[in-house]
């Protein structure tokens, strides 16, 4: 039996003092336990975690991280688990320091139109406290329901919704850091706060390799007077694209538009029966939110331009609960297509809008070539990529077949001049692909930062950049050398 | 003089440097005029290999803005980085650091697109304004200008050319350096080029002006506009030492609905609101001389702010104006006054709990008196850090930021 | 369920089972998770604790661990028995993960397979000597005399189930009718008033039999006046839903059989059930009996049976309104019980149904997907966790500022009305059947709340109260 046994690396060694700091229950060890939080949202990843902690207060977390940091241990940060890059991916020798219990909104201020609240709260239930007071909190992710407000930190999260109103950075005033070092740091407040550099939007979406928030301060949205959820119907791709790209240059700026193939429409109606029209090779959802009279004069424009694109079908809905049966199929999508493939994978990439029929329709020769099946599920507005890519994993050589049209994907998107991750992040997944989107310059320098704040390389080490251990020796030219890489203090990619 | 020679980088022109090119009473030795990006790495990296203090130069606009730097041996002027690659279909643009705004405003506003953001100097370049990283009073629906950029190519203190983002709107590979280049001031590397997110021009603008009183009134005005779901793009506090003030609220969008929303703010409002469909002249300017403050605050305390540098300000006809919906106020001061007055200021504001106050320009006797521009900055010691791991050796415009830096 | 080999065996329906689904293996059924964390703000221990073992996700997690390795670890266990089988993850679950059937399945290997501590072996003993026993459990009703009089007693007492119990019964006591006045006992059938429009069998249920008989007096009513003729077989017993969620599944299928025989010689259209986990445990009598190892004939028997169980606001609303409804002055606020929303998906027709009624206003409760802690025996087994969740209940029933709580279930009833009493808002419950059937006769708010409505002033001030947020 395993039931108790100690996890036997250099980690052991802080069970105790872990223990007095984050309390009996708030340390696992025992090995079924521990496995639990093996992997995130990814969990083709997986790693047994040398120990997990879950502390309550931001003096817990600035202790554990201290502990780690005086001991060379790794940490690595972990809201609610719901990554898709593997970000939160735990380290066999180190602690994995889970947020999941600094679960309070500690407050909701309606005159500085801000929340504060602690890195486990879920970004939904943001929204829902300050939604008695006529706000919410603008960025939504599709797992908002689960997904937490440190983990959103982390990632930089945006949303259907990003479109108008920006990410989590777009939103952040103030936040609260433990260091890599374990020191506690609060950065900006209530106010915009411009003191010296913006570490706060560097911190942003630095995955949790810079250290952890422990409380973040966000700016809060004014619910707009009226908000219309239209959906168009179209029987190719094409014709939706065209939509879109008459939309956006029409100067209509959508507060989301999303885009469905046929595949993700079955897969949606498979788990959720949302009722889109019969027959559609492609969906487009478009959210128009604003002063009444300024929503009633896009609508008009927007159904006209989808119905001159060849929309077949066009619903609107204005009341509450039909539009959540509309986003419904839209935001459930991912999880769906686990209704029609035994296995997929979930890709994230960027390309420029005015690049997505030529990418969509290289994804479809793509598949075509592979016999690997491919459901598109978009952010179109943004050119934000979520090809699913379906496989069998009884079958033999289908992931990897599958692996190889997802990596094809991403170069698609590098050569359109896109990104290779619009919101899921880099994490473990994507490391070893930065060198296709950044030069050795450009990633030693992304090193450089890095290393300035945690010079140890504690803070969830393997992850975001490529490194030798993960993603094997690279020759590469090289350059003059960094004074900092001479001292062995950073990396040379 | 060796320090030609080890200049010397092929597609950048060097001259002297003459008193017109000093910064904070420093003349630079040499002044470098690189073609492009690459020419700027070959210089910079000339210049480490020298060991030279470099200062970045655009418009010139702010050469008198942060601290005075302790050292100047280069100057480089990025004016020859003059480029602009306007991708209109993706609402996205990419401009040489040297480009003039105006210029880049001009090429936008034929396409019918816009960068967002009002700048507070005129006459300034791309790169200047990113440096400086100041934003002007539309702000409220697209953010400020540290939100509207989405990649930016920066020549490290090494000469090393590096990127970060890149020319989508949404990108998370990475880390977001270009937010520690946007109001660096040049410490951390020189800005070669930025890509922006664009947005259509909107069809339609209104500029409701409504005089408040006093303190009390316009605190009543913006609590009555926080409640309304107008939506303006910015709510201008202006707060002139003689009195009276006025709110400037400018509402942006289709024509139907801009008249409707126009309507709904003189209602709210009250009293005598005038409207105009043009931004006054000057809109968002800051003044070009004397002493310079940015006060934030947490944005229901904006007036609150306003009225108390009045009193800190005594007789020192300061003038507060600024996004009293954001909560970022500018304090100007008359050209002149004396340091021991900015002080109070300066520090009244900073004793607040929430309140911080930064000199965004000094007049030379007040950095000669010593004043502190920056008070208190919290997560210094991590800014230190980072200018110790991007410019090891202190050379980019040393001083010149929080804490020296 | 020990060999190797039991892993392949077939676990039974998923909840929206179709022909292809139903006889996947236990493995395939884990492999449907892809881990997304969906799950996790709907769990009522998630809710409590924040942590993964005690997730759905987790516990699926969990449970892999146990198949794969062929272990079942003291640690798994405990996170298994934490789980409330309140099904809110099923619900929740964007990949249709048949977590009810996993779970079920678990708790059925658990059971076999794990030894428990002596002391709750007895606690567990006791519980299952009593609660499917509908003559039992109305001994406890009674003055402490016949409570001793009766054969548990002894049992009860020595596993201190008594203690556990008692703050449950003195609600009990409260709520319900006074013991002197019980309402009659129910003929074995009650015709259709006016012209028939069904002929429909109807479950009385321990808990509901022996605690809240008018709630099936009102039952038959509203069945009746809606024009059907209800059959109540006096020889029906337990539907083995507590049993069975307990993992106590060769028990279980035992009184499914039974129930099964019962209602197989009634020629009835429907089985009307009026108690959500009993109507969703009968919804699934196939899988309770393949579970079981059952044989074939069983497992088709069951379903046939399970396919003509509804519950009692899904038939009325699939029927329509013939009886007229009379105004009810009355705010109330309508709980999920989870074995309505989640177990049976029927969360529309309950509030079509009160809202038909002039004159009442129906409020949801905020986090209405959460589990109130009652969860069949839960409270008997976890009283602090579940003392926990019936307070955050309590606290969102009186956000609403509601006069009464309107329920599908009588734990749920039991378990949220006793926690805003401990939280001094006492507050009146009742069932929708009650409500209805108050209306249709033309009731006054005080006849159907009657002497029973908690402490009237009490109610009136928390009424008044300002809403917490």
């Amino acid at each position: 039996m395993s039931e108790t046994e100690a996890p036997r690396t250099a980690v052991a060694a802080l069970v105790p003092r872990l223990r007095e700091i984050c309390g009996e229950d708030g340390v696992l060890t025992d090995t079924s336990r521990r496995r639990t939080y093996e992997s995130d949202g990814l969990p083709h990843h997986h790693a047994l975690p040398g120990v997990v902690v879950l502390p309550t207060t931001a003096d817990q977390v600035a202790a554990v991280v201290r502990l780690c940091a005086g001991n060379g241990v790794p940490f690595v940060p972990r809201g609610a688990g719901t990554g898709l890059s593997a970000g939160a991916l735990p380290h066999a020798e180190g602690v994995l320091l889970v947020t999941s219990r600094m679960r309070r909104v500690i407050e909701i201020d309606v005159e500085n139109e801000c929340a504060v609240v602690e890195p486990g709260v879920a970004n939904l239930d943001v929204t829902r406290a300050a939604a008695p007071y006529g706000y919410y909190y603008a960025p939504d992710p599709s797992s908002q329901q689960v997904c937490s407000v440190g983990g959103n930190v982390a990632e930089n999260s945006g949303g259907a919704h990003c479109l108008k109103y920006g990410f989590t950075v777009n939103h952040v005033r103030g936040l609260d850091i433990v260091t890599p070092s374990g020191e506690q740091v609060r950065l900006g407040g209530k106010g915009p706060g411009a003191h010296g550099y913006d570490l706060i939007g560097a911190f942003i979406g630095s995955e949790g390799t810079l250290g952890v928030a422990t409380r973040v301060t966000v700016g809060l949205t004014r619910s707009p007077e009226r908000t219309v959820t239209l959906l168009s119907a179209f029987t190719s791709m094409d014709a939706g694209g065209r939509a879109v790209s008459s939309i956006i240059s029409a100067g209509v700026l959508p507060s989301a538009v999303e885009m469905m193939d046929a595949l993700a429409i079955e897969a949606a109606e498979r788990a959720v029966a949302c009722d889109y029209p019969a027959g559609a090779a492609a969906v487009l959802v478009v959210e128009l939110d604003g002063p009444a009279v300024e929503v009633d004069a896009q609508l008009a424009e927007v159904t006209r331009l989808c119905s001159e694109a060849g929309a077949f079908e066009t619903r609107t809905a204005s009341g509450a609960d039909e539009r959540a049966r509309i986003w419904k199929g839209r935001k459930s999508a991912f999880a769906a297509v686990g209704r029609i493939s035994p296995s997929y994978i979930v890709q994230d990439g960027v390309v420029p809008r005015t690049a997505l029929p030529e990418v969509l329709r290289r994804i479809t020769e793509l598949s075509a070539a592979t016999g690997i099946r491919v459901a598109n599920v978009f952010h179109a507005g943004d050119g934000n990529l979520h090809p699913l890519v379906l496989f069998d994993d009884a079958e033999p050589g289908a992931a990897e077949r599958a692996e190889e049209v997802s990596g094809a994907i991403l170069d698609l998107c590098i050569e359109h001049g896109g990104s290779i991750t619009g919101e899921h992040g880099v994490g473990v997944d994507k490391a070893c692909k930065m060198p296709r989107m950044y030069g050795p310059d450009d990633l030693a320098t992304f090193d450089l930062f890095r290393r300035a704040l945690d010079p140890d390389g504690i803070a969830n080490p393997d992850k975001l950049l490529p490194t030798p251990r993960l993603c094997g020796e690279r020759p590469g030219v090289r350059k003059g050398v960094h004074p900092l890489v001479e001292a062995g203090r950073a990396e040379q990619f | 003089m060796t320090l030609v020679e080890g200049l010397d980088a092929e597609g950048c022109a060097l001259r002297e440097g003459t008193g017109a090119d000093a910064v904070g009473g420093l003349v630079p030795a040499r002044v470098a005029l690189p073609s492009d990006t690459r020419a700027l790495g070959r210089v910079m990296s000339a210049a480490a290999g020298e060991g030279l203090t470099v200062v970045a130069r655009g418009g010139g606009t702010a050469m008198d803005w942060g601290g005075l730097p302790r050292g100047l041996d280069l100057l480089v002027d990025t004016t020859g980085l003059s480029w602009i690659e306007h991708i209109a279909g993706d609402l996205v643009v990419e401009v040489g650091a040297g480009t003039p705004v105006a210029e880049l405003f001009e090429v936008l506003a034929a396409a019918g697109q816009r960068l967002s953001v009002d700048p507070v100097r005129a006459g300034g370049t791309v790169g200047g304004m990113v440096a400086t990283g100041v934003s002007g009073p539309r702000r409220l629906l697209n953010g400020a200008l540290r939100d509207l950029v989405i990649g930016m190519t920066v020549v490290r203190a090494d000469g090393v050319v590096a990127r970060s983002g890149g020319r989508v709107v949404k990108n998370v590979a990475g880390y977001d350096l270009a937010k520690l280049h946007t109001g660096g001031l040049g410490t951390l590397g020189v800005v070669a080029s930025v890509a922006f997110r664009l947005h259509p021009v909107p069809r339609a603008l209104r500029v409701v002006t409504r005089p408040v009183p006093s303190g009390a009134h316009a605190e009543r005005m913006l609590t009555v506009l926080r409640r309304s779901t107008v939506t303006p793009s910015a709510v201008e506090l202006d707060w002139p030492p003689e009195g009276p003030g006025s709110l400037r609220v400018v509402l942006e969008g289709t024509p139907e609905g801009v008249e409707a929303r126009v309507t709904e703010v003189v209602e709210a409002l009250g009293g005598e609101s005038a409207v105009a469909d043009t931004l006054p002249e000057g809109w968002g300017l800051l003044p070009v001389e004397g002493t310079l403050a940015l006060v934030s605050v947490p944005p229901a305390e904006s007036v609150r702010a306003a009225t108390r540098v009045g009193e800190l300000a005594a007789d020192a006809d300061v003038r507060v104006s600024g996004s009293a919906r954001s909560g970022t106020l500018y304090a100007s001061f008359p050209p002149g006054t004396g340091a021991v007055g900015v002080e109070t200021v300066l520090g009244g504001v900073r004793s607040t709990p929430g309140w911080s106050a930064t000199l965004l320009r000094a007049e030379p006797h007040v950095h000669a008196a010593g004043t502190d521009l920056w008070g208190e900055v919290p997560g210094l010691p991590l800014m230190r850090a980072v200018k110790d791991s991007l410019d090891p050796d202190h050379r980019l415009a040393p001083g010149r930021f929080a804490g020296g830096i | 369920m020990t060999d190797p080999e039991s892993s392949h065996q077939t676990v039974g329906e998923a909840v929206n089972e179709t022909a292809g689904e139903r006889d996947r293996s236990f493995s395939d059924l884990l492999n449907d998770c892809v881990h997304c964390g969906f799950c996790l703000p709907t769990c009522p221990t998630h809710v409590l604790w924040g942590q993964e073992m005690d997730s759905p996700r987790g516990r699926i997690h969990l449970m892999a661990q146990t198949h794969t390795d062929d272990v079942l670890t003291e640690a798994a266990v405990g996170h298994f028995d934490n789980c409330l089988g309140c099904l809110a993850c099923v619900s929740a679950c964007p990949s249709g993960v048949a977590y009810d059937a996993l779970i079920d399945h678990t708790r059925h290997r658990v059971e076999s397979e794990h030894e428990r501590p002596r002391s709750e072996r007895a606690l567990r003993g006791a519980i299952f000597a009593l609660f499917p026993y509908r003559r039992r459990l109305r001994l406890l009703r009674g003055p402490l005399r016949a409570y001793q009089a009766s054969g548990v007693s002894s049992l009860v007492r020595r596993t201190g189930l008594l203690e556990r119990l008692s703050p449950a019964m003195a609600t009990m006591e409260r709520i319900a009718p006074p013991l002197s006045s019980p309402p009659p006992e129910l003929p074995e059938l009650v015709p259709a008033v006016g012209r028939t429009r069904a002929r429909v069998g109807m479950l009385v249920g321990c808990v509901q039999g022996a605690f809240f008989p008018e709630v099936n007096t009102a039952t038959a009513r509203v069945l009746a006046m809606e024009g059907c003729d209800v059959v109540i077989p006096r020889s029906q017993g337990c539907c083995g839903a507590l049993s069975g969620h307990a993992g106590r599944v060769e028990e279980s299928a035992d009184l499914a059989r039974g129930l099964i025989e019962v209602f197989e010689r009634e020629r009835v259209d429907r089985i009307v059930v009026n108690s959500a986990g009993c109507g969703s445990s009968m919804k699934h009598f196939g899988r309770t009996l393949a579970e079981a190892g059952a044989d074939r004939s069983w497992v088709r028997r069951g379903r046939a049976l399970s396919e003509r169980v509804v519950d009692l606001t899904e038939f009325l609303v699939e029927l329509g309104p013939r009886a007229e409804r009379h105004p009810l002055p009355l705010h109330v606020a309508y709980h999920d019980a989870c074995h309505l929303s989640h177990g049976q998906g029927v969360t529309r027709p309950p509030r079509a149904l009160l809202s038909d009624v002039p004159e009442l206003r129906v409020s949801d409760l905020p986090d209405k997907e959460i589990c109130c802690g009652s969860a069949g025996v839960y409270n008997l087994l976890k009283p602090e966790a579940a003392r926990e969740l019936g307070d955050r209940k309590g606290r969102d029933v009186a956000s609403t500022g509601a006069d009464v709580l309107v329920s599908g279930n009588p734990g749920c009833s039991l378990q949220i009305a006793a926690a805003m009493e401990r939280a001094g808002a006492p507050i009146a419950v009742t069932h929708t059947a009650r409500v209805l059937d108050a209306s249709m006769r033309g009731l006054t708010v005080e006849q159907l709340l009657g002497s029973r409505r908690a402490a009237p002033p009490t109610v009136r001030s928390a009424r008044s109260r300002p809403r917490p947020r």
